[in-house]
């Protein structure tokens, strides 16, 4: 409470402390979107993308929102950050994704108009709020910060409130459905059965060679060879086309030295 | 002149809608219920028109008794009503129409009745008669509608509805040629209505007949004549009047009955009843008369050149058809008195136009389907039915004395040479000699097909009579032609005063009326007689080299090579072209690259490359435009 | 901070259509979870269908009340937005018909389990044998409900919040076509970042608009136009936000360029729905935003978005020409009719507002019959959508040939059909608002667009059927009765119009409270 206080008398002009805290934040903010978006590996992104919202959520915190600034860093930075590091570390993290721009232009053009809004909208504003004095805060933090926020939410806003679950619950939803995969109860099989039929007679216990292992060709459509030279349709996938290995292929190339 | 308005309608005449209704409701039974209709459906279609008929009698007769017969409205539907624009759409039941609903069912029902025999052998016929009723339903509408929407409805309707027919044996290449052919030079006529329409909307803010008719003296003399000049390209489209006539002839690929009802005796009378119904715009501006009268006598003149020099006996019907609603469009376009001179015409014209079409159709049949009368002759002594009949026709339409066309033509020429000034003897002797030239080739075409030496292919051994669903029509058709016209001539001027009102200006004719009817006479029996005298020992079997004019009217008066040279082959390099930018546009998406190929489609193609991070880009281009042109406007 | 917090008296009859749809939605969910698979498909459609009914008569009931602003001021149920969320309600009815249909292949034209990866063996498996996903349902009625918030929002930010609670079962629904996945998938894709991406513009332009007005309900923003001391630039640059995120929704050239694709790569029934229901609700929403909040700014708007009028007009009907998958095609003309739309829009005047109305309830009928159509032209790998497939459909199935000939007959706005009044109706309107230049550029673009809609009524007539040339399917009832329902509506609304066009005059003006 005391915090809100010293806030609620900070706010209507920038102060030294505020001031300092901003221009020293600001850059490390730009530069965090910047990274997200440029750094090459998906998990430094991530990182750059929570530096980022950290110092979002310690402007929220300067500009009298103490409630929306600790939700920032709670929330998006604590859960939703980590959790979305926690499915790139799960899913695989892959450095080696092509960043080469394929449409010729894209790129120029995406700056060029990036830097044209940004530039627009900067001067717009700048213009707008550059001799205007924020009012109102005062009466809107009145009864605190967080309860002038419930007071909001919990009358005027409370139907749409309660329609955001619908949104909740769609989002749930389709999680279910894009991902989960329901199998019939007969697809179900214990550890035990598994095992009893991996070592069943006629099955081949082992991994299955990957392709063009001990082949004469590095065609994915080639079947690997087994130790005894017999070719063996279980390297393949089974929506290519069988090959038929013709005398030629068979024959040794000359290449075992 | 003292405002047009119509009583509400009651009583029976309440029911008046159902002249249309039945014919379309038997149409959409025929054309839906498909192969299960097979075995009956000629009949029903017969039924239905002929139901229409009475029922046309019973209006008719519950109209007379009226005391205030200017016509009975009857409101159907709003149809949009948007602020202070209004389209109310209903029916019209006024002596005018009262004579088409008449002439169109009853014709209509012997038409029937003689398909019912003419296709009796072909598998189409079930969808034939539907076609017919859908026909019949659309002329009713034209005929019935109270103002100008409706009447493009039934306009279009029965368009459609014999684009259709025209092209009901459409393997035959000539036939859907054909069928094409007549629906292209209608959009031009059609074109010019929609845009007279608009211009009431623009002018006048309604379509409604009254309020059109009471309202054109408001307008200034330039717009009312550009009106009446577009309603007159309408009219001409569909009756085959001088420039848009080159799709009449080639209409007769159809089969005869349609030729007979849609192409002789009620669609081509459309134009007729087109500018019959607008007189009041055409009265308001002398200048729209006279061109509806030079393009009547052009017109007449032309069909009876071309029509004697043709050899195919529906052609040669075909341009008499032409040459005869010239007259027409002469007596509407004279104005006054003549509206109902040309309306008597039309009616008269109807039967015996119709009946020599059947009797046509009737030759054909126990000809083995000949149509060239090089290959006729002495028929009269094996079809006497049809001999006969076509004979009253012929006499009829030559314009013997006490047949119908003698009623109803002379007055058309006397009234001619009514008209003031030099342009009395210009139009006068144009009609004139058109009746002259009539008796000609009418005379021709009766001659060598009914008389002299028998010049039959080799296959016809022996030519036979119809049965007789097909000759009852025939003589029923005759028996119109001989009787209609006195009868006509005498009642029907005064059924339409209320349309026309009573009091006409008459001028005296620069000749007398004895002199004029003498002279239109000596032409006549001249034509006649020339042509008995140079036919009746037959004719050559193949063409034979001729004089400048034949020449010209052998190939219509050079009619269709102007229009190729002028509307055809531009028209080809356009759509050549179109098509060129179309194939060039969809083969290079075929082959996956947009890129430099032909078309601006194309070109902006290429900003939908599939790629999402293309459309955020064009997105945000957006969003920057979107802001600046937001900031431009409100501070530039 | 002693007083108490006192509830916003919430008029729940008002709000019952909203509240039955979520509730239906809710209650579908878990219909997911308790009901045994092989009924489950029954009770989610017949679920939903009396969901929407009662929605519907509660819709009807309502309409014969005063206009209501409820809690507080967030939500206004008024004339306009009472025939808004009718027109969905009943659009959504039909959409749920072609949603609900199975016969036209196993399963439906949903996927059974999107999980499983695309092309895989497992997934021609359950293609061909697997009933579809029945979690479609209450997806839909979430997507209908927020579409009925957002038309009926009175506030930028229940707007936000109804724009994302009616997009995002979209986005879902748009991933689970039961062939082509790959596509489906994609469009999916496409749509959700995209949607992100405008949605983020909407967002910003309300905080503008914030800073502006000091409130973000359109009442207090019309005030403070009038007699705000804050610089106008907020102004302006806030409202170009907010177009910018609604013009995304309404298919609007530039933001136009996900609609063909996810027109292309969802189930035809999805489409459908889109193109009926989301147009609905967009430009709904962007009506009252417009003629609520910011009608003084008309001068500026007209400009601005009179521009972009006039591009997406013309853009999308030049790119129709050259389409040659059906689906595409009517994306494109879906696009160019959003134009059409913006011309009522930018009238700003009560007819303006009732012949948009008109034209969203025509249209909506008739490309809800033209999908219906799609989805019966189909071979043996699902719907044949390529134009080339559809030549010589006339000699194959004259039936659906014809009505579907009628339907492009009504898109081109041929007389007698509900193409011709609506257009006609948002025409006068634009030049009454004297507005000629956009109507030109209308009527040039109708021209144009008759072009392609020609060309497939031209090859399915006169050309010959190819060997390739798909047959059609018979219908299922529900197919069958949502193309009738579609096409006796463009007839209907062709022939005799002024019912509904009473009814859209009768509905009055946005209330503005």
């Amino acid at each position: 409470m005391n915090l809100s206080l010293e806030l609620l008398a900070a706010a209507g002009d920038v102060k030294g402390g505020e001031a300092a805290t901003f221009w020293i934040l600001a850059p490390i903010a730009v530069l965090g979107a910047l990274g997200m978006v440029w750094a090459r590996n998906a998990v430094h992104s991530a990182l750059f993308l929570v530096i980022s919202m950290l110092c979002l959520g310690v402007f929220y915190v300067l500009q009298a929102g103490p409630f929306i600034g600790m939700v920032q860093i709670i929330v998006y930075t604590g859960a939703i950050m980590m959790l979305f590091l926690f499915v790139l570390m799960l899913v695989g993290r892959d450095s080696s994704d092509s960043l080469i721009e394929t449409l010729r232009g894209q790129r120029m053009v995406a700056i060029l108009l990036g830097v044209g809004l940004s530039l627009l909208m900067g001067i717009a504003l700048y213009r707008a709020l550059g001799d205007s004095d924020p009012k109102g805060l005062t009466e809107a933090n009145a009864a605190g910060n967080v309860t002038g926020l419930a007071r909001l939410i919990f009358t005027k806003y409370v139907y749409v409130f309660e329609v955001t679950s619908a949104l909740l619950i769609t989002a749930a939803v389709g999680a279910m459905i894009l991902a989960h995969i329901q199998k019939s109860p007969e697809e179900k099989i214990s550890q035990p059965e598994r095992m009893l039929k991996r070592f069943l007679p006629g099955n081949y216990p082992a991994p299955k060679p990957g392709p063009g292992v001990f082949s004469t060709s590095d065609s994915v459509a080639t079947p690997a060879r087994l130790p005894d030279g017999t070719p063996s349709d279980r390297s393949i996938s089974k929506i290519l086309p069988t090959r038929e290995l013709t005398s030629a292929d068979v024959a040794p190339k000359g290449t075992e030295k | 002149m003292e405002p047009i308005a119509y009583t509400a309608a009651n009583g029976w005449l309440g029911t008046f809608w159902l002249l249309p209704a039945i014919p379309l409701a038997s149409a959409a039974v025929l054309l839906l219920l498909g192969k299960r209709a097979d075995r009956w459906g000629h009949w029903l279609g017969v039924l239905s028109v002929a139901t229409s008929f009475v029922l046309g009698l019973t209006y008719f007769f519950t109209l007379r008794g009226l005391e205030n017969r200017s016509g009975v409205e009857l409101k159907l539907w709003d149809y949009i009503g948007v602020g202070d624009f209004k389209v109310d759409l209903g029916l019209l039941f006024d002596p005018l129409s009262a004579m088409f609903v008449l002439l169109i069912t009853g014709v209509g029902s012997l038409i029937h009745l003689y398909a019912v025999g003419y296709m009796d052998h072909d598998p189409g016929r079930r969808k034939f008669f539907g076609y017919f009723n859908l026909f019949v339903a659309a002329m009713l509408l034209l005929v019935l509608g109270n103002n100008y929407v409706m009447l493009y409805f039934g306009w279009e309707g029965v368009g459609l509805a014999s684009y259709l027919l025209i092209s009901f044996w459409y393997l035959k290449p000539s036939a859907a040629t054909a069928g094409k052919k007549a629906f292209l030079m209608n959009r031009v006529g059609d074109a010019g209505f929609a845009i007279a329409i608009f211009m009431m909307f623009a002018y006048l803010g309604t379509v409604d007949y009254a309020e059109v008719f009471n309202g054109v003296h408001k307008l200034s003399s330039g717009v009312v004549l550009v009106m009446a000049l577009l309603l007159l390209l309408g009219a001409a489209g569909k009756s085959g009047q001088f420039p848009l006539q080159a799709w009449l002839p080639d209409a007769m690929e159809g089969p005869t009955p349609v030729s007979a009802l849609i192409h002789a005796a009620t669609m081509v009378t459309a134009g007729v009843y087109l500018i019959a119904r607008s007189h009041p715009i055409f009265d308001a501006n002398s200048t729209a008369q006279t061109v509806v009268v030079a393009v009547g006598a052009l017109t007449l003149l032309m069909g009876c050149i071309i029509g004697a020099a043709k050899d195919d006996i529906k052609r040669v019907l075909a341009w008499s058809t032409v040459s005869q609603i010239g007259y027409m469009f002469l007596g509407v376009g004279l104005g006054g008195a003549a509206y109902a001179l040309a309306l008597i015409h039309l009616l008269a014209h109807g039967f015996f136009k119709a009946g020599m079409f059947l009797g046509a159709g009737s030759v054909m049949h126990g000809m083995h389907d000949q149509v060239d009368i090089r290959r006729f002759g002495g028929l009269w002594k094996y079809m006497k039915i049809t001999w006969v009949t076509f004979g009253l026709g012929w006499l009829a339409i030559i314009g013997f004395p006490g047949l119908s066309g003698f009623f109803s033509k002379e007055p058309i020429i006397v009234a001619a040479f009514e008209r003031e000034g030099w342009t009395a003897w210009l139009f006068g002797g144009a009609a004139l000699l058109g009746a002259g030239l009539t008796a000609f080739y009418m005379t021709r075409l009766f001659w060598l097909t009914f008389h002299g030496p028998e010049r039959w292919t080799d296959d016809i051994r022996h030519p036979h009579e119809s049965p007789k669903i097909m000759t009852i029509p025939l003589i029923l058709l005759a028996l119109g032609s001989v009787g209609a016209g006195y009868l006509l001539s005498t009642s029907v001027p005064e059924w339409l005063t209320p349309v026309y009102g009573s009091e006409h200006t008459e001028h005296e004719p620069v000749m007398s009326h004895t002199v004029i009817t003498i002279l239109s006479l000596v032409m006549t029996f001249a034509g006649a007689g020339l042509a008995i005298a140079l036919f009746n020992k037959g004719t050559a079997l193949a063409e034979q080299p001729a004089g400048p004019l034949v020449v010209a009217a052998r190939k219509n008066l050079y009619t269709d090579s102007f229009n190729e040279a002028v509307f055809e082959a531009p028209g080809r390099y356009l759509t050549r072209a179109l098509v060129y930018i179309d194939n060039r546009g969809i083969d290079g998406l075929v082959n996956g690259l947009a890129a430099g190929v032909g078309g601006g489609s194309g070109r902006l193609r290429r900003a939908q490359t599939g790629f999402v991070r293309s459309y955020a880009l064009s997105i945000l281009g957006g969003a920057v435009l979107v802001v600046a042109a937001m900031l431009a406007v409100t501070f530039g | 901070m002693n007083d108490k917090l006192q509830l916003p008296n919430l008029d729940y009859a008002a709000l019952s259509p909203m509240l039955i749809l979520f509730g239906v939605a809710c209650i579908g969910v878990l219909v997911e979870g308790f009901v045994p698979r092989r009924i489950r498909h029954g009770v989610q459609l017949s679920l939903s269908l009396l969901g929407l009914v009662a929605a519907l008569v509660m819709v009807i009931r309502q309409g014969s009340k005063d206009d209501v602003v409820t809690a507080q001021t967030a939500v206004a149920i008024d004339g306009p937005g009472l025939f808004l969320s009718a027109a969905i309600i009943v659009l959504g009815i039909v959409s749920l018909l072609l949603i609900g249909e199975r016969s036209l292949e196993t399963g439906g034209a949903f996927v059974a389990q999107a999980a499983v990866t695309a092309n895989t063996d497992a997934d021609r498996d359950q293609a061909a044998r697997t009933t579809g996903a029945t979690e479609v349902f209450p997806l839909t009625m979430f997507a209908l409900a927020g579409m009925l918030l957002f038309c009926t929002a009175n506030d930028l930010l229940v707007m936000f919040v109804a724009l994302e609670v009616f997009s995002l079962p979209l986005y879902l629904l748009c991933a689970l076509a039961r062939r082509r996945r790959l596509l489906s998938q994609e469009a999916a894709l496409k749509y959700f970042l995209l949607g992100s991406f405008a949605s983020a513009f909407f967002l910003f332009g309300i905080a503008l608009i914030y800073g502006y007005a000091g409130q973000v309900d359109f009442k207090a923003i019309d005030t403070a136009i009038q007699n705000s001391a804050n610089d106008d630039i907020l102004l302006y640059v806030g409202l170009a936000m907010l177009a910018i995120g609604l013009l995304f929704k309404a298919a609007a050239v530039p933001f136009h360029v996900w609609t063909p694709d996810v027109y292309q790569g969802a189930p035809t029934p999805v489409t459908a729905l889109m193109a009926a229901c989301t147009k609905v609700a967009a430009f709904g929403g962007l009506l009252r935003l417009v003629y609520v909040g910011f009608h003084r700014t008309e001068w500026e708007l007209q400009q601005v978005l009179g521009t972009v009028a006039v591009i997406t007009m013309l853009v999308g009907a030049i790119l129709a020409v050259t389409q040659t998958d059906i689906k595409r095609l009517l994306a494109y003309s879906s696009i160019a009719n959003a134009g059409y739309l913006l011309l009522g829009v930018l009238s700003v005047s009560e007819r303006g507002l009732s012949s948009s109305m008109f034209y969203l309830v025509a249209y909506g009928f008739t490309v809800l019959a033209a999908f219906a159509v799609v989805t019966l032209v189909r071979d043996a790998d699902g719907e044949a959508t390529h134009l080339s497939r559809w030549a010589g459909l006339g000699r194959r199935s004259p039936l659906y040939a014809s009505l579907f000939t009628f339907i492009l007959l009504a898109f081109a706005g041929l007389p007698l059909t509900s193409g011709f009044t609506a257009k006609f109706g948002i025409f006068a309107a634009a030049i009454d608002a004297g507005q000629t230049w956009l109507v030109i550029a209308g009527v040039v673009s109708s021209a144009i667009l008759a072009f392609p809609y020609l060309r497939v009524v031209v090859m399915m007539w006169l050309s010959e059927p190819g060997e390739t040339t798909p047959a059609v399917s018979i219908p299922g009832a529900m197919t069958a009765a949502a193309l009738v329902i579609g096409t006796v509506a463009t007839l209907v609304l062709g022939v005799a119009p002024s019912v509904l066009i009473e009814a859209t005059e009768h509905a009055g003006i946005f209330v503005s409270k």
